[in-house]
């Protein structure tokens, strides 16, 4: 499998599981476009890295959850390089309450980053892949199917990028785009510990049956195939990476006590 | 009008709250702000006086009156650039 050549934005990608694709999306020699918001040292130095297997590298700071920003994050990439091949929409955020606890703030922050982003960001990519192709490849959840503690909008905000890539991959599909979901169960990043106490954690290693929890390389891995031309027939499809949880759950229920 | 008043213009828009009652010496538990206010009041001030703030200094603000201290101590620096 061989992505040189290939030039991918990878949001947020300055830690965890977007760091992981840009790496692994590198590895193949794609050149990549860190986007980042909140952690620019972390951005940079994931750049480094990027670097540091042989191919180009760019942080670029936006917050995705802004119009305007992606706007100017994607005018800079077409004026720098006039082109994308590959779309990876993973940058995340979420607020953590129970369903009566949800006010409009919340709702429409997550939302907006989780959900909106892959519509608006896909708009602008699919511009710049016109005549060339190109993947859209997005980051959900189990959470867009299942329910877990105080994960509510997140989940929604999932299950709406979830069906967003299904209308995505179909009317994309005359551009020769090709557009798919990837959905895992609880990752072992930074971004869990902020979410799940320890406790769900636990669960979540002994509920799973391929004996223990998914890594951003797991994840990574898949992105990178959804990336190559050997899964050109697979379009608007939701992935799932959870070393057979959610497919054992009455199997193991009773094992995370 | 000062960096203060502009910073505590933001902050009483995004949570709510009376700007009289925000003092230096508040800290964001008492003016009720969660973390997504905070987050929300970053990027609010970051855009108005073109700076970046990183997490890792936010998370140093023990009250209003250190974030208004941050954010005149960066706008100065630029200033001298």
């Amino acid at each position: 499998m061989s992505l040189e050549g290939k030039l991918a934005l990878v949001t947020g990608s300055g830690r965890g599981i977007g760091r992981a694709i840009a790496l692994k999306l590198a590895s193949h020699g794609a050149d990549i476009i860190v986007n980042f918001f909140r952690h620019r040292d972390s951005a940079e130095q994931t750049a480094k890295d990027v670097e540091a297997l042989g191919v180009k590298a760019e942080a670029i700071r936006a917050n995705v959850g802004d119009p305007a920003k992606i706007d100017e994050m994607f005018d800079m990439i077409g004026n720098k390089f006039g082109h994308l091949d590959i779309l990876i929409s993973n940058a995340a955020s979420g607020v953590g309450r129970p369903v009566v606890d949800i006010d409009v703030k919340a709702w429409e922050w997550t939302m907006d980053i989780n959900a909106r982003a892959l519509l608006l960001c896909a708009q602008r990519a699919a511009k710049l892949m016109d005549g060339r192709g190109g993947k859209i490849v997005s980051i959900s959840s189990l959470g867009s199917r299942f329910v877990l503690p105080n994960y509510t909008i997140v989940g929604v905000s999932k299950a709406a990028l979830e069906a967003l890539t299904r209308y995505l991959a179909i009317e994309l599909a005359p551009q020769n785009i090709c557009v798919n979901t990837v959905a895992a169960s609880a990752v072992e990043t930074e971004a869990l510990k902020f979410y799940f106490k320890e406790g769900l954690v636990k669960d979540s290693r002994q509920l799973t049956p391929a004996g223990r929890m998914v890594i951003p390389e797991d994840v990574a891995n898949v992105v990178a195939f959804l990336c190559s031309e050997e899964a050109f027939m697979i379009r608007g499809q939701t992935i799932i990476i959870d070393g057979g949880t959610s497919v054992g759950l009455f199997a193991l229920a009773g094992k995370g006590e | 009008m000062t960096v203060e008043e502009q910073v505590r213009d933001i902050v009483a828009k995004i949570t709510r709250v009376d700007k009289s009652i925000i003092t230096r010496q508040s800290t964001f538990k008492e003016i009720k702000a969660d973390s997504l206010d905070v987050v929300q009041a970053l990027v609010a001030v970051e855009e108005a006086f073109g700076i970046e703030i990183p997490d890792e200094e936010a998370q140093k603000f023990q009250n209003f009156g250190d974030f208004v201290s941050y954010v005149e101590n960066r706008v100065a620096k630029e200033e001298k650039v």
